[in-house]
């Protein structure tokens, strides 16, 4: 698989259909993949595909970054589940479809954390997004890399963060607020959630308006309330569960139950599953007259 | 200076010593799946497996967020009103000889050109207890910034694991002879028994060479280097890093409240925030993420130890292993080395 990722990868650069691959690569150590951008063709030999390469790399295609945007056209490394999140930016007019050259890479899931690699990959050290991929043969793509895996995910959705959910639903919605204060207690404000976020991709987020203030920035109870809030709910019907914010929390706050939560609401209340079609687009920005109105009481 | 006894059975009634006049007792402890610093009242809350904690204890020193100040507008002005604080004696126990080490890289710069009290008030109540290392991982490299489990710069009492899991303690400042006076009860006098397990010394990381690298960095043709560019490309501008570090030490202050009455805070910023150097004009010297991580790494190789005689890396490998996407500070040191 990597023999033809690296092929491909020195075929575009070569030929000049792209100016820059997009991928993951070894660290010093060979301990841990890190995001590689290759633009020589003789540095394609450093592109590796594993159960380590657990970065969502489609970031990189958003506009705040300029300095990639200024290699060239860039083709991507991209596991079905990195593959929604530029679906949706398609959909979103951020990306041109045109404007990349997707490789997708067929998966049989990724590690959680890359900490919990010992050379072996068992669904006990895989998030709960992989337990239920449905994309592990990359749905969106302009070549695929790796051999076609046949695995259906189950019908009833699987995994830790489903389990977590169901307990939390079970609880009052007091007791509900108290778990949430008690986990956004520990937030820091690094904002590692909304950089690892490919659709956090504002250019100037609303927390770091100033004139006025709209979000408090202290880490205290009120302004982490507020953040962690505002994120989810401009995240709600577009986020895909890729789960990168919760990977990137310094602090272990359980983000994916707050984005699994918000994906169920919205195929509830909107049929609707973002990241799939890159010609449908997210439910919060369109009117549709079949829209429930039960909401309105 | 004669090693005293400190057994781990006498940790809880220390605590307690500590805690009972209003003190403040902080040390490793399981918090939501990590290792982390935090206050703690008894033992049994803390543990004693870990290679380092994943945040900082600058914290106890250096709050992410702080009142300093609060205003009123009224009719005839503004009422404004420092704030005064008066910390609690504050104990760290656990410290990792690199961190101990941070403490005068703070120092360094809240007592620059301006004291800051909100920091010197409390590290003047602040005694580090520092346990040496018995293991490491992959990401420490204290050794390569000339630092040591061994090293006992910045701790006051200097703590060695016996194997019975009791410390051995030696006082190491003025502060660390004081805080083992006040508890004498607890530090015994060690028996030639009590033999300290051995240490574990990480590999100094060969290819790497501090003064090679702040020659480099001091040509300003390297400034706009392409291997910035090259290397750092992939850092996506979190604040995580900076977070945790110990020596890093950035802060904003912001307003909060209403229009009439409320609190300037000071709360921790990063360099590494693309708003971090934007000016009212739109303008922002470093308009890119991998010139804001060139910030981060001349701050730490460059600008400190040309200031300061403290040191700006302490090789705790915090920032390696709390990093998104593996960005390594010590693979950047290394390929600035060989230039």
């Amino acid at each position: 698989m990597e023999n033809a990722l690296r092929e491909k990868a020195r075929e575009l650069l070569t030929s000049g259909e792209v100016q820059v691959v997009i991928g993951y690569g070894w660290n010093r150590r060979k301990t841990r993949t890190t995001p590689v951008f290759i633009t020589r063709s003789e540095d394609a030999d450093r592109l590796v595909f594993n159960p380590l390469c657990v970065n969502n790399l489609s970031i990189y295609l958003t506009r705040k970054y300029k300095d990639i945007q200024a290699l060239g056209r860039p083709a991507i490394v991209a596991k079905g589940c990195d593959i929604k999140n530029i679906v949706v930016l398609i959909s979103e007019s951020q990306v041109k479809r045109e404007g990349v050259y997707i490789i997708g890479a067929t998966c049989n899931g990724v590690v959680y954390k890359q900490e919990l690699w010992a050379g072996e990959l068992n669904p006990g050290i895989m998030p709960t997004k992989c337990h239920n991929c449905d994309v592990r043969n990359p749905h969106v793509t302009d070549f695929v890399v790796g051999d076609k895996t046949d695995f259906t995910p189950p019908e009833e959705p699987t995994g830790m963060v489903f389990d977590r959910i169901r307990e939390l639903d079970k609880k009052t919605p007091s007791e509900r607020w108290g778990f949430w204060i008690e986990e956004f207690s520990r937030c820091i404000k690094c904002y590692a959630c909304r950089q690892a976020c490919s659709l956090c991709y504002c250019e100037r987020c609303i927390t770091e308006k100033n004139m006025p203030q709209w979000v408090e920035t202290s880490a205290h109870p009120r302004g982490n309330l507020s953040w962690n809030l505002i994120r989810a709910m401009h995240l709600a019907g577009r986020c895909t569960f890729c789960g990168e914010c919760e990977r990137s929390c310094p602090v272990n706050i359980p983000l994916n139950l707050v984005n699994q939560k918000l994906v169920l609401t919205v195929k509830d209340a909107f049929s609707y599953r973002s990241g799939y079609d890159e010609k449908e687009h997210p439910p919060m920005i369109v009117y549709s007259p079949e829209d429930k109105e039960n909401f309105i009481k | 200076m004669t090693d005293k006894l400190l057994k781990r059975e006498n940790l809880d009634k220390l605590i307690g010593s500590v805690t009972v006049g209003g003190g403040v007792f902080v040390a490793p402890g399981m918090e939501a799946r990590r290792v982390v610093f935090r206050e703690v009242t008894r033992a049994d809350e803390m543990t004693h497996d870990y290679i380092i904690p994943v945040n900082s204890y600058k914290d106890w020193v250096f709050p992410q967020t702080e009142v300093i100040a609060r205003f009123a507008i009224k009719k005839d002005g503004v009422d404004l009103k420092g704030e005064k604080i008066e910390p609690p004696e504050t104990v760290v126990f656990g410290a990792r000889p690199c961190e101990a080490a941070s403490l005068a890289s703070l120092r360094s710069v809240f007592t620059w050109d301006f004291i800051d009290e909100f920091y010197t008030r409390r590290e003047d109540r602040l005694t580090v207890l520092t346990v040496a290392c018995t293991a490491a991982d992959d990401e420490c490299f204290c050794t390569t910034v000339e630092l040591s489990p061994e090293s006992t710069v910045g701790s006051d009492v200097y703590l060695k694991e016996t194997a019975d899991g009791d410390y051995l303690a030696s006082a190491i400042t003025d502060k660390g002879t004081a805080f083992m006076e006040k508890y004498s009860t607890l530090f015994e006098g060690a028996s030639a028994e009590a033999k300290p397990k051995e240490l574990f010394i990480p590999e100094k990381i060969d290819g790497i060479d501090l003064d090679r690298i702040k020659k480099w960095l001091d040509n300003k043709d390297h400034y706009d280097d392409p291997l910035w560019a090259e290397l750092s490309r992939k850092c996506f501008g979190c604040g995580a890093c900076t977070f945790s570090c110990p020596t890093c030490h950035c802060f904003d202050i912001t307003d909060e409240g209403t229009t009439y009455e409320g609190e300037k805070r000071k709360n921790w910023d990063a360099c590494q925030f693309e708003h971090f150097t934007l000016h009212a004009s739109g303008h922002n010297p470093r308009d890119a993420q991998f010139k804001r991580w060139r910030n981060r790494f001349m701050c730490k190789f460059n600008i400190y130890p040309k200031k300061f005689t403290s040191t700006g890396c302490v090789g705790c490998g915090r920032c390696i292993r709390v990093c998104p996407v593996r960005h390594d500070i010590t693979e950047v040191m290394e390929a600035i080395s060989g230039r």
